[in-house]
């Protein structure tokens, strides 16, 4: 690892598929949730985009935010095509998906900012709903993103996953996982 | 860029069901076989049993544009790495019913097979031996002549114990699901646990996939398999009459030549006719094997219907196999829905085993909720939650196509764009039948019952088999009309798509053309 890369926080999966964050030349492995309380630097989002992400994702599915929606999906941005784990993959959106994630936000703001004069992470409860129950049906008038339902539903399935789809997630519902092969332990934890 | 070349009896390209199969019998059958692969390699430790880790399964090759009223979900429904989609296939493996192959002679619509069910019944018995299938012959009262299943049905869990009582009630059969899933040790594989992974892979070797059952025979018998390796061109002779190879690029962008005796396309029904229209030369203007016009024509996708429940007992959902417990084929004959307009075969499978999320989980089935009512739906879905889904036959139709993009892929070949809208009568057979389900959810005493949109199961067509060379691409062991030692194996051979999952016919068809290869291979196969 070069000294720049070592400065460069970065996030990769090693081949065992245990999700590893590189940080200044350590490895460190943490879940998405760990790596948000450590405000390990993110790779694609910047500050505003991860801050309404994190908001969106709330709304979404309370709980979603700590178990570290914007780090996980930041991370599989980073990841080349094949190897991200993001539902969109199976959605119809050609990859790279980036731009639909950055696309998707930023209308998101855009609408808040016209009918609230605030960006999205900044309206109170009752107006992120309400915002978030429309883009749930339909583009609302003068969105410029990507199929609002489709990113209302991409971002759901994302919360999901890091609530839901994880070891742990699916034993908080009280059903047995029964893995043949244990996902990488500190997932979900 | 360098070209490197070495000569083998046969090249497959890809390593799914049909690919790992054709190598399996090929090798044993003496050949010095050759199998190249798009995704990278996988064995059955790296199989993570997760609904997140395994969409790696899925495909992550060059994109595919898809247009239309209807997308086949290419990325859902292909697959990527070794094994290819069944690799994360369900398993869910009924035959092929006798008037399936013959729609123009009985019905006056669309087309019929070049072979009947009763040459290939033998291959369907052969095959269930050798893969393991487990479920009733005699319960099965819509099956057709066949052996009986080599292991006993797979169990019952609540589930499909509750959506019976709806199909008893409305006076329908159902049976045990045939399914390619050990219900007790076979053959030295362990007996399945049924803990609803199937569509991660399976790693324990219950489910009859291409690591657990075909490429360990390929191998034994000196079959290699490269990954990385995207096969971008079919080589010919300079007269263009045989089929003298493959180009593929690797993962590093070098290009690489093989040579081979016998070249077999089995990298499904898009990749498939792609790689024989991107093939084209100062011989075959159209593309290769593409003199009757077909190559990408009728391309298929079964319209699903997917019907669910929530219940006051507790269902287990996440029980059982995740190609479901139960099968009803009551509606099978081609016009039991007439009257509404619709034509063609169904089947419902029910009680798939359901996982929270990902794309067939039940969070999914809801998606109008949001915030804490999700929270709700969630904790209630995953102790009451009930499925079934109906495979629906999909009518071929002339202009559903995969056809070259303008744009490339690094190696300089077109991408593929498929473009497919489901015939107007399998669209009211779909409609018949998502109302059939919700009144027999109901009928079960389901608290409530709703339905989903029309999803995208099995992709087939697109380098159809017929006796006619002017109206079919390959003939009946899927040999090219135009080039006899450039072979076709996979679903894109079917003229029609029937109403079952297709992955057993696949495995009959490849049976069958193997063996016709090996017996006549002086003649078919040709020297570069």
């Amino acid at each position: 690892m070069t000294e720049r890369q070592s400065r460069r926080t970065f996030l990769r999966d090693t081949g065992s598929g245990v999700l590893g964050f590189y940080l200044a030349g350590q490895i460190l492995y943490l879940t998405p949730a760990e790596a948000r309380e450590q405000n390990i630097p993110l790779r694609v989002l910047n500050a505003h985009q991860a801050r309404s992400l994190d908001a969106l994702g709330e709304v979404l599915l309370p709980g979603a935010a700590a178990a570290g929606v914007v780090h996980f999906v930041d991370h599989q941005l980073a990841a080349p095509a094949a190897d991200q784990l993001l539902m969109i993959r199976y959605l119809g959106v050609e990859p790279p998906f980036t731009p639909f994630y950055l696309g998707g936000l930023a209308a998101l703001d855009q609408q808040a900012q016209a009918r609230f004069q605030k960006p999205f992470a900044d309206l109170d409860p009752s107006q992120q709903t309400t915002l978030v129950g429309q883009i749930a049906q339909a583009n609302p008038e003068g969105w410029d993103g990507p199929p609002a339902p489709l990113f209302y539903f991409v971002l759901r399935s994302d919360a999901l996953d890091v609530v839901y789809g994880t070891q742990s997630g699916v034993e908080s519902l009280d059903v047995p996982y029964m893995a043949h092969i244990v996902p990488p332990s500190r997932w979900g934890e | 860029m360098k070209a490197v070349s070495e000569r083998v009896d046969v090249v497959i390209v890809g390593s799914g069901a049909a690919g790992s199969a054709m190598a399996s019998r090929l090798a044993a059958g003496g050949k010095q076989v050759l199998i190249l692969e798009a995704g990278p390699d996988r064995k059955p430790g790296s199989l993570i049993s997760s609904g997140i880790w395994s969409r790696r399964l899925h495909w992550g090759g060059d994109p595919v544009i898809e247009r239309g009223d209807d997308p086949i979900s290419h990325v859902f429904n292909a697959g990527y790495g070794t094994g290819g989609s069944a690799q994360h296939h369900f398993a869910v493996w009924p035959r092929l019913h006798p008037e399936d192959f013959e729609i123009r002679s009985q019905f006056d619509r669309a087309l019929d097979w070049p072979i009947g069910y009763a040459q290939l019944r033998s291959y369907y018995d052969q095959v269930q031996a050798a893969s393991g299938v487990s479920g009733d012959a005699e319960l099965e009262v819509w099956r057709p002549p066949g052996d009986p299943y080599p292991m006993p049905a797979v169990p019952r869990f609540r589930q499909s114990e509750l959506i019976a009582r709806g199909f008893t009630e409305r006076g329908l059969k159902v049976a045990p699901l045939p399914i390619a899933v050990t219900s007790q040790a076979y053959r030295g594989r362990a007996a399945c646990i049924w803990d609803g992974w199937c569509d991660s892979g399976c790693p324990i070797g219950a489910l009859a996939n291409p690591l657990t059952i075909d490429l360990p025979i390929a191998f034994e018998h000196g079959a290699r398999l490269v990954t990385g390796a995207t096969v971008n061109r079919i080589l010919t002779d300079p007269g263009g009459n045989y089929a003298t190879g493959v180009a593929y690029r690797t993962a590093a962008g070098e290009t690489v030549e093989v040579m081979a005796s016998l070249v077999i396309l089995a990298a499904f029904a898009v990749q498939n006719p792609r790689l024989l229209l991107a093939s084209a030369n100062d011989r075959h203007p159209q593309g290769l094997a593409n003199s009757s016009g077909l190559v990408g024509k009728y391309l298929m996708c079964h319209p699903g219907a997917t019907v669910y429940g929530l219940f006051d007992e507790p269902t287990q959902c996440h029980m059982g196999a995740t190609g479901g417990q139960l099968l009803s084929q009551e509606g099978y004959a081609k016009t039991t829905h007439a009257d509404s307009g619709a034509f063609g075969s169904y089947q419902w499978i029910i009680a798939p085993a359901v996982k929270p999320t990902d794309l067939l989980g039940f969070a999914t089935t809801r998606p109008d909720l949001f915030g804490p009512s999700l929270h709700d739906f969630m904790k209630n879905a995953a102790h009451h939650f009930a499925n079934m889904v109906a495979v629906i036959e999909d009518m071929p139709v002339l202009e559903n196509t995969v056809t070259l993009s303008d744009r490339r892929d690094a190696s300089g070949t077109p991408l593929a764009v498929v473009s497919h809208t489901t015939h107007a009568d399998s669209k009211k057979l779909w409609q018949t039948v998502v109302n059939e389900g919700k009144d027999i959810m109901q009928a079960a005493g389901a608290r409530e019952a709703w339905s989903g949109p029309q999803t995208a199961m099995h992709i087939m067509g697109g380098t159809i088999m017929g006796q006619d060379p002017g109206s079919s691409v390959c003939n009946d062991f899927g040999q090219t009309h135009d080039i006899q030692n450039l072979v076709i194996a996979g679903p894109g051979l079917f003229p029609t798509s029937g109403g079952v999952n297709p992955t057993f016919t696949v495995h009959a068809l490849v049976a069958r053309s193997s063996e016709h290869l090996l017996q006549n291979w002086n003649t078919i196969s040709r020297s570069a």
